[in-house]
């Protein structure tokens, strides 16, 4: 994990790039990469380049970045691991290339050189970089088919700036703070800013899987490379030829095995995070069966949970030591959590529900000397372990005719609000608006608040965000093209809006403040491709090919656990926090009844808007 | 055969022949559309302005102005019909928008349109937003008002440019003119001074705000005058600010002046101040950079694009009348004259930059179309353009 950042002035009236700025801009992302800085600027000072390394592959100095092809004509500053990246170059070497290191971001150059945009196509890992071609006199902005690693940019029309962070643009003290009002209400909405917005107007998420050109007249519009929902349309069209059970179990374990084994590359030791579900637990095995001898694995435990169904660290024991690795289970208090919020909230690039958890174990993996570490994450899309897999379907059924009735949804949504039924659940007036779509009803399975209820929260421009987000327009958008199964729809769904949007920004923020580097082998466009066929036919079932691809599976006792996610005591520490009680200052936050996750929402946009 | 030349119609308010900032900006952008390659004529279609022009440049036409709003927009169509084939529409004024949207659809080429400033510091009409979201490229005279556009409509930003003023040749450093010195009594004296309409719809120009921090200024300089140029209906207020303020002596108000001795009136003056706080960009501060003297503006608006973000002269936070009147006295007691500051709005990079958003625009009209094609499909058939068609493939301007 690194820190990248850029400026291009592109326009003719624009200055020059400012060396201050472009440092600060640097610099406010040391966490992400403290062993090292650099910075490029073009000669006629137009383009500057900026790295924070954190250095894992080829630890010499000759990996330092921004880093310049042999000729001159190349520059990169990139962010990420490229996995594939010793095929690549030994295929590249082959045709002629000759390298000067031993880093992954020299085969960016080479391949670039080589084939242009169309490289995109050959990378596996988790990515995000800018390329400055001095020929094209242009800039191509690149980011990771599911988006694993951030990049945000904002043109103001004369000079385009980008970096890891959004935080880190505004640090440059020279791109607007003006908000956005659809990253607002789609942060009440969903409980994360969906992309490509965020919380300020002139700030945009390159989507995943997208690349982007910036020349002389500014930037192109996004052209994306990748499409979680065109993998599925695909692999339906294949299903038939995915053989019988044991077939599928050992293309299932040849194909993990294989994303496994290449999110090993790294010259530092990699760890895995541990819980008790089978998503980490199958990761160790198979971390075991690539060849990996030692293995530190981390928990994160709470003394609140000791005893109970909700403590994860007795299982995840029992499968470290099924595995034989060196295992730690770091406890959390209350106390520390007080004492790290304002640091949580200060990391937090985006206004984000959650990753608390991610916090704590990476600051775990941290203290261990940790640089790297596995994570499960990805799992539950992959292999349809929510329970929304089976019960939007299930809303769909049910509320598909009744929800084509002209009005009708808006009617009772409607009667519903009124003054009358204070203490009816919001989602519950949707229900005949949203529940009969399959954009609708996971809307109402993942929303958080209802579109109704967002003036209330951030006031007068919740109109104006309404009408850019469009929220179920915009999850809509997502299903496009519509794989034909509820299975694969879902699967699109969780990807590509909560995973996306949620997990995979708060993994991001919530680790690079412990400078860890948190790899992902269940997050992976390839895998998905040898996946997604199987998944496909299979449903929910699924998991059971993930849980029995180790060499040693893991046990019964894991594989028959009732799914409880990730779960910890923050709410109550949070509800007996006296700096954060500004929710009870507004009546629907302060009834009995209200979900804890929505009074979180308010205290983090209180937090963060300022910021 | 297929068309190797391309025919656009420009709606615009007014241009040539025309008075202010728009119809300049109208004149420069229509002059250097019609000298790109491919480009073989620009009918422009004028709502204001003188009917007739003496020089045109080569390959632009301009018909009549029609000032009546539905008559304008019966020529328009009229036009649009008459001249046809029609390649794509320029609409220089968001006020038009809707109705070139509308000729778009009929004729089914790609609308560029160009925003200025006061037309979109308002949430706009539902017709504005959706001609908006119809447009295939919007040209923005600054940042400022990109950003502000941007704010009320949920467009693609990479669909939305900036191209700037640029600055007339007319405007180039000189000594104090002496004619001008006698006619105001201005010799041995430091001039202030601020261009403009004095319209009682431009108020945020900031006359009232120099006036109001002058006594302030002649505390430490008191041989300084502030000349306002121009006439028009917010005059009167100003005239009652200056006895209420005290310094009725220190400032003249010159009324209209011919265009041609403009650049002189530049040359008179030490210093130009407009702490405005609604400018679209300010052309008015490039004629003033262009002639060496020294600028003052407000932070807060697109005068930040005419000034470069402080590189050219000095920002002010207007409201602050304290930091207006320290920026005044620094300027007034520097007697070097800067030289022409404007190189950077020249109007060769003008129209190389407006050559290559052509370019963009030519791409990305490729690309709507085919989209609106395919959204048509089972409805009606539609083409693309034959001359858009090859000018998309091969756009090459001089």
């Amino acid at each position: 994990m690194c820190g990248i950042a850029g400026i291009y002035a592109y326009h003719y009236a624009a200055n020059a790039v400012d060396r201050a700025e472009l440092r600060r801009i640097r610099d406010y992302m040391a966490a992400r990469g403290p062993d090292g800085l650099g910075e490029w600027y073009s000669q006629d000072e137009r383009v500057g380049f900026g790295h924070r390394r954190l250095t894992i592959i080829d630890l010499s100095e000759r990996g330092a970045q921004p880093m310049m092809s042999a000729d001159g004509k190349l520059v990169v500053t990139f962010n990420g691991e490229i996995y594939n990246y010793r095929q690549l170059r030994a295929s590249l070497e082959a045709k002629g290339h000759r390298f000067r290191t031993q880093t992954d971001t020299e085969v960016l150059l080479h391949l670039y050189s080589q084939k242009g945009e169309a490289m995109v196509q050959d990378l596996r890992g988790m990515f995000a970089f800018g390329l400055w071609d001095a020929e094209k006199h242009a800039l191509l902005l690149v980011r990771d088919p599911y988006g694993i690693k951030p990049l945000y940019y904002a043109d103001d029309g004369w000079t385009v700036r980008f970096a890891s962070q959004v935080k880190a643009l505004l640090a440059g003290a020279k791109v607007s703070r003006d908000p956005e009002p659809a990253g607002w209400v789609g942060f009440c909405l969903f409980g994360s800013v969906p992309e490509p917005f965020t919380t300020y107007q002139d700030v945009l998420a390159l989507p995943a899987g997208s690349t982007l050109w910036v020349d002389r007249v500014g930037t192109h519009e996004a052209k994306q490379y990748f499409s979680i929902a065109d993998t599925y349309c695909r692999a339906e069209v294949t299903t038939s030829a995915i053989g019988n059970k044991a077939d599928q179990q050992d293309r299932a374990r040849e194909a993990l095995l294989d994303s496994v084994r290449d999110h090993l590359v790294a010259d530092v030791p990699v760890g895995a995070f541990l819980s008790s579900g089978i998503d980490s637990g199958a990761l160790v095995g198979l971390m075991r069966d690539a060849g990996q001898q030692q293995i530190q694995t981390v928990t994160v435990a709470f003394e609140e949970f000791r005893g109970s169904s909700e403590d994860e660290a007795p299982i995840a024991a029992e499968v470290a030591s099924r595995y034989g690795t060196r295992h730690t289970t770091r406890v959390v208090t209350e106390q520390e959590f007080q004492i790290d919020l304002p640091k949580i909230l200060e990391a937090m690039d985006q206004p984000t529900i959650d990753g608390l958890n991610t916090w704590f174990v990476s600051k775990a993996a941290r203290e261990l000397g940790l640089k790297v570490a596995i994570s499960g994450l990805g799992g539950d899309e992959l292999f349809g372990g929510y329970p929304s897999f089976r019960e939007v379907p299930l809303c769909v059924r049910a509320l598909a005719i009744p929800g084509r009735i002209p009005a009708l949804g808006d009617l009772t949504r409607w009667l519903l609000t009124r003054d009358f039924s204070p203490s009816l659940n919001p989602k519950a007036a949707g229900l005949l608006k949203y529940g009969g779509s399959y954009a609708g009803a996971y809307f109402l399975r993942r929303g958080l608040f209802m579109p109704w209820e967002v003036e209330a929260l951030i006031g007068a421009d919740t109109r104006l965000g309404l009408r850019r987000l469009n929220p179920i327009r915009y999850i809509e958008g997502l299903l496009e093209p519509k794989p034909s199964s509820s299975f694969s729809r879902i699967a699109v769904l969780e990807s590509s809006l909560y995973m996306r949007n949620q997990l995979l920004r708060d993994t991001d923020w919530a680790s690079m403040a412990h400078s860890l580097e948190v790899r992902l082998p269940l997050v992976d466009s390839r895998l998905l491709n040898q996946f997604a066929s199987i998944t496909a036919r299979n449903g929910s079932q699924s998991k059971r090919l993930l849980a029995h691809s180790p060499r040693v599976p893991l046990s019964p006792k894991v594989i028959e656990r009732p799914k409880t996610g990730f779960t910890t005591p923050i709410q109550s520490w949070l509800q007996r926090d006296n700096r954060i009680q500004e929710w009870r200052q507004v009546p629907s936050l302060a009834a009995y009844k209200c979900a804890w996750a929505r009074r979180w929402a308010f205290e983090v946009s209180a937090a963060t808007a300022g910021a | 055969m297929a068309r190797s030349e391309l025919r656009i119609l420009a709606l615009v308010t007014e241009a040539f022949g025309g008075r202010g900032g728009i119809a300049q900006y109208n004149r420069d952008f229509l002059s250097a559309l019609a000298r790109c390659d491919r480009i073989g004529g620009v009918i422009v279609l004028p709502r204001f302005g003188s009917g007739s022009v003496n020089a045109l440049p080569t390959g632009v036409q301009q018909l009549r102005p029609v000032e009546s709003r539905n008559a304008y927009s019966l020529a328009a169509v009229w036009t649009a019909i008459t001249h046809r084939p029609i390649d794509f529409v320029f609409c220089g004024h968001l006020r038009m928008a809707p109705l070139a949207a509308v000729i778009c659809r009929v004729l089914n080429v790609p609308l560029w349109l160009q925003i200025h400033g006061v037309d979109v510091w308002h949430d706009l009409s539902a017709l504005q937003h959706r001609a908006l979201e119809s447009a295939t490229m919007v040209t923005s005279v600054s940042r400022h008002t990109r950003r502000r556009l941007l704010h009320w409509v949920g467009i693609d930003q990479a669909r939305v440019k900036v191209l700037p003023n640029t600055v007339e040749s007319q405007f180039q450093p000189g000594p104090k003119p002496g004619y001008l010195l006698e006619r105001h009594a201005a010799g041995g004296k430091k001039v202030l001074m601020t261009v403009s309409r004095l319209s009682s719809l431009e108020r945020y120009k900031g006359h009232d705000r120099v006036i109001r921090t002058l006594p302030r200024v002649l505390k430490q300089r008191p041989d300084t005058i502030y000349l306002i140029v121009g006439d028009g209906d917010d005059r009167p207020r100003l005239e009652s600010l200056t006895v209420e303020c005290g310094v009725t002596k220190n400032v003249l108000f010159t009324g209209s002046v011919p265009p041609e001795e403009l650049p002189d009136y530049f040359r008179l003056a030490d210093v130009f101040v407009m702490p405005s706080v609604a400018e679209g960009f300010g052309i008015v501060f490039l004629e003033a950079m262009a002639t060496g003297i020294r600028v003052i503006g407000g932070s807060q608006d697109g005068s930040r694009d005419a000034l470069c973000d402080g590189a050219l002269g000095t920002l002010v936070d207007p409201e602050n009348g304290e930091e207006l009147a320290s920026a005044i006295i620094t300027a007034l007691d520097d007697p070097t004259r800067t030289g022409d500051r404007t190189t950077r709005f020249k109007s060769n990079l003008f129209s190389e930059h407006l050559n290559a958003l052509s370019q963009f625009f030519s791409e990305h009209s490729r690309r709507s179309l085919r989209e609106r094609r395919t959204s048509q499909r089972g409805k009606v058939t539609v083409s693309v353009p034959n001359a858009f068609r090859s000018f998309a493939n091969d756009q090459q301007c001089r």
